[in-house]
């Protein structure tokens, strides 16, 4: 097959145009969105390749049409992605809640940018944790990835695709207003390199008869796609497994809705991606994702060099979230520090699950700078 | 016109452990299913081909009482959802089952703009005037005067008129009848399933026990009666003037042209995208 | 590690200097990120471009103490000369800016005139000086880097800018 864009070389381009690229290797082949700063250029790279490789780009009236565009596209049988930022991706909630119900497999990557409201578009930030994982009502689960770097951002988009598929879950990339638009090199494999997961199907008629139960015991039902005579029938309302309204049963809502949320809970360990920097005889941990954790990388060198026995746990998911790892963390150090822009939010995990094991300090940083390195640094050194 | 017996469509394209359905008695959004079936089984359309979507209200529901593929979705979204089916997979056959909230209130945005595309979907809509679901508000299609729990006192907003929307945004077909009306509401829905772009057929629809009740029409028959008296042929409307027609709903055929459609035009574009590129001569 | 910041007004090409720049890094496989900053207005506002290349990880996200500043605009000098290091190198375009410290340059929107016909070269001379006198990246992948990012039909006069400013560097 033949690409819109060079594979198989490194290219120095922006997280947005990764982010484009690796969804298209990733087998995405309909994207529909919503113009917005600074998640544009995702849109018009997606506008440029997708007619080219035979997929759908569309722009919609609205950042709810575009949730609810993909939906419909992934029914049919595609990849399919939107891009947004804060002020979009509150709208999409209303249909995140729907694919997170009807267990669809979509990508929704959220271009943080300071808020609320229109805030500060083109300014980095990451205010929209909470929102990512809890923004839509009811009880849920999805998964949130935090890429760090542009070639995160591009490793990390074709891994929410395998994740959204084999999980048959919508998956949240969060990235920033910063790595959206910064250049960096970026290795783009060659496409039979790359390895893709497609979303597990009916063997039979029989098994498209349950859209929605456990039938091969891993708590993920085959996908009864739309047009190969399986008569799927979807809907936000409480369904059992056969995709049946039940709305006042309270027996099959907590075991459909117990099952959607532990498919991701108990596979924890498939999911949940970080690293560690100089962690395992630390004093001292921050604990830090997306752009910040690479000031936080920094920080930590630069505090060894100075004889504080700092560590980094750098986060590539925040959901769901290792509660256990962090309370480990919390057992052999004395503090631990959480680097975030915004006024607290990861933060609130983390002492969660330190469980007062260790103290949790939040160094929290609004309006649009990032945290320096020296910022961390003044801080650790002013708790030794 | 030969009809077949209702059991017989009932029987071959319902979902039996579905019924009974949701809907009151007198209700008629299941005469307007019956029609949308009837036209499905005439034209001898697989329903392996179509796949039904909706929003959400009492009519909503159907696609859940029909064995077909079908999304029951957010409110008032049920067309932005099918953008992606439709253009994802061109051979589907979309119908759009939506109420009178759902369609120019909630979704009145998405339906002006998939209209705007000319989206190939079919859209079956019920009015009744009112949100009958959850319980007799107002709705947006409200004749003024008419009451609601939400206007108690008589609706003092004016009404759309989703069919002059419709014509005005560009549908390739657009009709209006009310159920008691079945043999143009069959015929117009089989004209719309054939045809490639936006196409709507709205009936008037009545709820006796959300709206009719609160506007001293406790039974269907008198609804059916009311609409008699306050619908007009289109051909005679034309002759009527503007002051008589007060009040009044028009029914007919108000548009049917052949536009190509969102998904052709789609495949055009990918086409000139190539070209553009090199990539094809 | 090397901090390299650019700095003009908007329409001087400035990003797409410090784009062009970290493409030759990158082909090079040295590792390299740049950012910019624009001023309000899209034409006549300061335009900064930041490039950051490395052969180890780079986890800033913008220059902090730049090793090299390249001047190309009054404006675009006073809003950064702050971040240039005292002991950096600052680069002028010599008609348009009058620093208040040591620097070298030439007057490279005069030479882009002179050997192209366009100004509009400004950008690919001044990026051929800094090549010269750092060394940073080879010659050969600032040309293959040039024909990846400028409009098809204006390589060769971009190229030809680069070796102007490239030759003078070499002085």
């Amino acid at each position: 097959m033949k690409y819109p864009f060079p594979v198989g070389r490194s290219d120095f381009i922006q997280g947005d145009e990764a982010i484009a690229r690796a969804a298209i290797l990733a087998g995405c082949r309909f994207y529909a969105g919503y113009p917005i700063t600074p998640a544009s250029e995702i849109f018009e790279a997606m506008a440029l390749y997708m007619p080219l490789v035979d997929g759908v780009s569309i722009q919609m009236e609205d950042e709810l049409a575009s949730m609810a565009a993909i939906i419909g596209a992934s029914w049919a049988g595609a990849k399919a992605m939107t891009a947004t930022s804060g002020p979009g991706f509150s709208l999409m909630q209303e249909n995140l809640g729907y694919a997170i119900m009807t267990e669809t497999p979509v990508v929704v990557v959220d271009v943080q940018r300071g808020g609320p409201s229109t805030g500060q578009p083109t300014l980095g930030a990451q205010g929209d944790v909470m929102q990512s994982i809890w923004g839509t009502h009811g009880d849920h689960s999805l998964i949130v990835l935090t890429p760090a770097t542009v070639q995160e951002a591009f490793d990390m988009t074709i891994r929410a695709f395998n994740l959204a598929e084999k999980y048959r879950t919508p998956v949240a990339l969060l990235t920033d207003a910063e790595i959206a638009h910064m250049r960096e090199r970026v290795y783009t494999p060659n496409p039979e390199d790359i390895e893709l997961v497609y979303r597990k199907l009916p063997a039979n008629k029989e098994e498209a008869q349950y859209p929605f139960g456990d039938i091969h015991g891993d708590m993920i039902p085959p996908m009864p796609i739309f047009g190969k005579g399986y008569r799927t029938y979807v809907t936000g309302l409480t369904h059992d497994e056969k995709g049946r309204p039940k709305t006042v049963d309270a027996e099959v809502h907590e075991r459909l809705i117990r099952r959607i949320i532990n498919k991701l809970e108990k596979n924890k360990e498939d999911i949940i991606a970080y690293e560690t920097f100089d962690l395992d005889d630390a004093e001292i941990a921050i604990i830090s994702y997306g752009t910040v954790a690479r000031s936080a990388i920094r920080a930590v060198k630069l505090l060894r060099e100075e004889g504080i026995k700092a560590g980094l746990l750098k986060l590539n998911t925040i959901w769901p979230f290792d509660f256990e790892m962090i309370e480990g963390i919390a057992e052999h150090v004395s503090k631990i520090y959480v680097p975030e822009m915004n006024l607290g939010q990861v933060y609130h995990l983390v002492k969660e699950g330190a469980n007062g094991k260790a103290e949790v300090e939040l160094i929290p940083k609004i309006g649009g700078e990032i945290h320096t390195p020296t910022d961390i640094i003044e801080r650790v050194k002013r708790g030794v | 016109m030969h009809l077949k017996s209702a059991y017989e469509i009932r029987e071959k394209y319902l979902r039996k452990d579905m019924l009974p359905t949701i809907f009151c008695p007198g209700c008629g959004i299941g005469s307007a299913l019956q029609y949308t079936l009837r036209a499905i089984d005439d034209l001898g359309i697989s329903p392996d081909e179509i796949v039904w979507v909706s929003g959400i209200g009492c009519s909503s529901r159907v696609p859940g009482f029909v064995n077909f593929d079908g999304l029951h979705t957010t409110h008032g979204r049920a067309l932005a959802f099918a953008t992606g089916i439709k253009l994802v997979n061109p051979d589907l056959k979309i119908i759009a089952f939506m109420g009178d909230g759902d369609t120019a209130a909630i979704g009145g945005n998405h339906f002006l703009h998939a209209i705007r595309r000319n989206l190939d979907v079919t859209v079956i809509l019920i009015n009744n005037f009112t949100y009958g679901m959850t319980g007799g508000q107002v709705a947006p299609t409200a004749l003024k005067g008419l009451k609601g729990t939400t206007a108690p006192y008589g609706q003092f907003e004016n009404p759309f008129d989703i069919a002059e929307l419709a014509v005005a945004a560009g549908a390739n077909y657009v009709a209006r009848w009310s159920v008691f009306n079945y043999l143009q509401g069959i015929n117009s829905i089989k004209k719309a399933l054939q045809k490639e772009g936006f196409t709507l057929v709205e009936f008037l629809s009545p709820c006796p026990i959300s709206f009719g009740r609160r506007n001293r029409m406790k039974t269907a028959p008198e609804l059916l009666r009311w609409y008699q008296k306050i619908t007009v042929p289109l051909a005679k409307a034309k002759k009527m003037p503007p002051e008589e027609l007060e009040g009044k709903i028009v029914i007919g055929e108000f548009a049917d042209r052949n536009r190509p459609g969102l998904a052709r035009e789609y495949e055009e574009y990918k086409k000139r995208a190539k070209k553009m590129m090199g990539w094809e001569e | 590690m090397m901090q390299i910041r650019l700095a003009g007004i908007g329409g001087q090409g400035v990003i797409l200097a410090g784009v062009i720049l970290g493409e030759a890094a990158a082909i090079e496989g040295l590792n390299v990120l740049q950012t910019q900053d624009y001023g309000s207005a899209s034409r006549g506002g300061h335009s900064i471009a930041d490039v950051i290349i490395s052969k180890e990880p780079i986890y800033e996200l913008m220059v902090t103490k730049a090793d090299v500043l390249v001047a190309l605009a009054q404006l675009g000098y006073d809003s950064t000369k702050e971040e240039l290091k005292r002991d950096g190198i600052l680069i002028v375009d010599t008609d348009l800016v009058k620093p208040d410290r040591d620097y070298i340059g030439a007057p490279f929107t005069h030479l882009a005139e002179e050997n192209t016909g366009l100004a509009l070269t400004v950008n690919m001379v001044a990026l051929g000086y800094l090549v010269a006198k750092t060394g940073i990246v080879k010659k050969e992948s600032v040309e293959e880097a040039i024909k990846r990012r400028v409009p098809k039909g204006t390589e060769d006069i971009n190229v030809k800018a680069f070796r102007v400013g490239y030759e003078e560097g070499l002085k």
